[in-house]
């Protein structure tokens, strides 16, 4: 199924600043993942290897950081209350683009001042009052109260965690003989279909050395892919379709089973 | 083996789902029922969108109510005339239902209403099939033949627009059919149910149709009205999974089929007070999701994706 097709691009740091070469090279074993009747998740595999400059200092600091970002969409987000004991959704809260699926890797913790800084993660990093609001472009309804924005800030990545949609972590990038890095990203069932982009960092001394991204995409292909356009485009005929096999099945299954019951 | 739903957009447990059509399909063919009111919980509860599962159900309901319809129309117990008075209603109410439920959809409160219908319908019914059962086995003990009037007369016989449906051997005004087939159109499209165990009593009490037409003739305007709310969901709200609805047809057809058998073989009133239990458990387990916090008060839904 894993359509092994390895796209090797490396980047030698000469092509930009001469005078430093440190190299990253950047593999991946797909460009796409195909969502079929048996899909029940994936696991993505970015490989690659870099090089230190043989002048940089000893103690100098570098780190590999992958970041995965999924189709953007607009979600709801809701908050239950009680009333009179039952449970109920009250306030809702809209957010606009925000990433489908987000996985932020490094091989050590990062510095929040880092991320801020370079403008990269969505998730706890961007803690209370360094969240800009502005670029989450939301409809905040009767929320008015920055506490309020707040929870429901933490809420939406909460939720995002528990579907598994969202995930950021420190130790999953493998380190090989000191030069290659290695990491097994977890695509779960759930995620949305459309184009997906890997962004990945070598980072010297908290500093961006090395930029590479490139894209993949999830597509649904076959029997899925076909019903699903189908009831999309024609909806009405997709409903007569499924009452067709309903009468069908539901007509022969009376007829096979009075059969049964006559011998 | 899991199988992935388009629609619902999930993969799920293959077996689980037969399995589930299966025992519901079994239900519906030992007591006479759609066995939608079991179904649409049931999906919701193994994490099927709310919208999907009343949709796919609706679909469902189809196939098991022409197994069950054919059945007594070769006995000539349908009453098409009265089917078709109720239709009028229930075509109606179906698109007034679907309306609510998409509206319901669209300010996120779908879910509490369904559970909330939910619960009000499995606890009467629950109830009073508990009840029914129990004096049934209390009359049986004390070997009590309790006799039945045969024909209601009140209001329903007293409004204009009389009509003779020859069949049912009635002579009542269209409007009482029109307003019941209404209701079950609302019913049938924002919970994706068939409706019988509404429709069934009130047939008999409010319509007075002998008690041999009525369940075929309910059967046989559940086709049509189950059909018409499978079109009506696939082009408005667009949530019928054909793969859904197609693993629970073949499985649900099949436990039908097999209830039936049993039916026969079973003292009714015993396993009527199992399904009455059945029937109340899934009622507190609705109840227990309205009324205990939940662990994350907070729930998503996406409502666009941004290409």
């Amino acid at each position: 199924m894993i359509k092994q097709l390895i796209i090797l691009f490396y980047f030698l740091t000469g092509v930009m600043t001469p005078s430093i070469s440190i190299a990253l090279v950047i593999g991946s074993d797909q460009e796409e993942i195909y969502i079929d009747a048996n899909f029940s998740g994936e696991e993505l595999l970015v490989f690659g290897a870099f090089y230190s400059d043989p002048s940089q200092s000893r103690d100098s600091k570098s780190d590999i950081l992958i970041e995965v970002v999924g189709p953007l969409e607009d979600v709801a987000l809701r908050k239950k209350d009680s009333y009179f004991g039952f449970w109920l959704n009250s306030k809702s809260v809209t957010f606009r683009d925000v990433p489908g699926f987000y996985y932020l890797s490094s091989t050590s913790e990062l510095a929040d001042e880092f991320l801020i800084n370079n403008q990269i993660g969505l998730l706890e990093k961007k803690k209370s009052e360094m969240i800009d609001w502005s670029l989450l472009t939301t409809d905040w309804g009767s929320i008015i109260n920055e506490k309020e924005k707040e929870e429901f800030y933490n809420a939406l990545i909460r939720t995002k965690q528990n579907d598994s949609l969202y995930k950021q972590v420190s130790d999953e990038i493998e380190i090989i003989d000191g030069n290659l890095f290695r990491s097994y990203i977890d695509i779960p069932n759930t995620v949305p279909v459309g184009e997906y982009t890997v962004n990945l960092h070598l980072i010297i001394d908290n500093e961006i050395s090395q930029e590479y991204s490139y894209n993949f995409m999830v597509t649904r292909v076959g029997i899925e892919e076909a019903i699903y356009s189908f009831s999309k485009n024609y909806p009405f005929f997709y409903g007569l379709i499924s009452l067709i096999i309903a009468i069908i099945i539901g007509w022969s299954g009376a007829e096979i089973f009075k059969r049964f019951r006559r011998i | 083996m899991s199988i992935y739903l388009p629609i619902a957009e999930l993969s799920v447990n293959i077996f689980l789902l037969l399995s589930l059509g299966g025992v519901v399909g079994f239900l519906s063919g030992m007591f006479g029922l759609g066995g939608g009111f079991l179904m649409t919980p049931l999906l919701i509860f193994i994490g099927i969108p709310t919208n999907v599962a009343v949709a796919t159900s609706a679909n469902q309901i189809v196939a098991s109510s022409i197994s069950g319809t054919l059945g007594h129309w070769r006995q000539g117990l349908v009453d098409f005339k009265m089917g078709g008075v109720l239709l009028i209603g229930a075509f109606f109410g179906s698109i007034l239902g679907v309306w609510i439920f998409s509206r319901l959809v669209a300010i996120g409160q779908i879910d509490t209403v369904i559970s909330i219908l939910y619960f009000a319908l499995l606890t009467g019914i629950g109830l009073s099939m508990l009840i029914e059962s129990s004096k049934v086995i209390r009359d049986r003990i004390r070997r009590k033949n309790v006799k039945r009037k045969i024909h209601y007369h009140n209001w329903a016989h007293r409004l204009p627009f009389k009509v003779r449906f020859y069949k049912s051997k009635l002579y009542i005004s269209v409007i009482p059919p029109i307003i019941i087939g209404f209701v079950i159109g609302i019913l049938s499209a924002t919970m994706g149910i068939g409706g019988a165990f509404i429709l069934i009593p009130a047939m008999i009490y409010f319509l007075g149709m002998p008690t041999s037409k009525v369940i075929g003739t309910s059967l046989f305007q559940i086709i049509f009205i189950t059909a018409l709310v499978t079109i009506l969901h696939a082009t408005t709200t667009f949530a019928v999974d054909a793969v859904l609805a197609f693993f629970l047809i073949l499985s649900s057809v099949i436990g039908a089929q097999v209830g039936v058998l049993a039916a026969n073989k079973l003292r009714g009133e015993e396993i009527r007070a199992l399904l009455a239990i059945i029937v109340l458990g899934v009622a507190t387990k609705i109840a227990l999701d309205l009324l205990v916090e939940p662990n994350e008060i907070f729930n998503l839904s996406v409502i666009r994706l941004v290409f």
